[in-house]
């Protein structure tokens, strides 16, 4: 019997191959499509959600943080990275993956560079900032609000107490990987008048920058150049290093 | 868990379980994507979760192709 189905699958497989080749000759004109070479930037999309410990309903788009940490590690690993670009369009989500990611990043040895592009709200805002250098696109938008929560509270001090320490890691992050004072970014958070339903500031392109939030206003070919530069200077100093030894 | 997110709490969070049951993440040939089953029962490809620019090119990934069982046996 084996023997019999083997062949046929065999002959099945090389009719898939040539489908396949023949599809490609129809799309492209061609039967093989060239290769680049390796990229020695690699990318970290954070889109949508930031998903913690509770997984999100399929509606949201999110990011997961147990595909990022591993990512994040293979790209510190691998000899052939050399730099990173990490991609912000979010609407924030959990504190804690949200930091975790963060430290992940700003603990990467390798040159990294962020680029907010629509919005980085929220918990995004420490992501955004966890990189070497920081660029906004003019249109985008960085909502800078207080950590709130929802539902049953049991012991209203201790619960404020906690929400109190949670939006301290926030704001010790962020004010300790960019710029800005401490001082602005809590008026930022506790604004009036800003946001229609919440005290906070939405924050806008040059606005992000004036604070000292974010280092430039600039979309991916300045921050393209701006990975070159860090990767070489950082080729330079490593080669210095290496002749005094 | 606290999410610190401008949206409210009723946009992201529903109730319905069954939503859960057609979205997956898996490996094909090497790559995570998410991919949404379709009536048929065949997949769609929804999002490719890769670091390396060059993934993104790769005319087999591109959000949208649709995945049918033949490819996961290859």
């Amino acid at each position: 019997m084996r023997n019999e189905e083997e062949p046929n699958k065999e002959g099945q497989e090389d009719q898939s191959q040539a489908k396949a080749l023949m599809q490609k000759i129809q799309q492209l004109g061609q039967s093989q499509v060239a290769q680049a070479p390796d990229s020695n930037i690699h990318i970290l999309p954070i889109i949508g959600q930031i998903e913690g410990h509770v997984q999100l309903p399929p509606k949201n788009k999110t990011t997961k943080y147990e595909h990022l940490i591993p990512q994040i590690i293979a790209i510190e690993q691998n000899p052939k990275i050399e730099g990173l670009i990490v991609l912000l369009n979010t609407v924030g989500g959990d504190v804690e993956a949200g930091l975790a990611i963060s430290e992940m990043i700003a603990s990467l040895s390798k040159p990294s560079v962020s680029i907010v592009l629509g919005g980085g709200h929220s918990i995004g805002v420490p992501i955004a900032v966890a990189t070497d250098y920081s660029y906004i696109v003019e249109t985008a938008t960085m909502t800078i609000h207080p950590v709130r929560m929802n539902g049953l509270v049991i012991g209203v001090p201790q619960t404020f107490e906690y929400m109190e320490k949670m939006q301290e890691r926030v704001l010790d992050f962020v004010t300790s990987h960019s710029n800005i004072e401490e001082e602005k970014l809590k008026d930022l958070m506790f604004a009036k008048g800003n946001l229609t339903r919440d005290i906070g500031t939405n924050v806008i392109g040059d606005d992000a920058v004036k604070y000292g939030l974010i280092n430039e206003v600039g979309g991916v070919s300045h921050a393209m150049k701006k990975l070159k530069e860090m990767i070489d200077s950082n080729k330079d100093q490593q080669s210095e290093g290496s002749m005094i030894q | 868990m606290i999410h610190y997110t401008p949206l409210s709490e009723f946009d992201i969070i529903e109730d319905d379980p069954s939503s859960y049951e057609n979205n997956k993440i898996i490996s094909l040939k090497g790559r995570t994507m998410k991919v949404q089953k379709m009536d048929d029962g065949n997949f769609q490809i929804t999002q490719l979760l890769s670091t390396d620019p060059q993934d993104y090119l790769d005319t087999d990934f591109i959000p949208g192709t649709i995945l049918s069982l033949q490819d996961f046996q290859e």
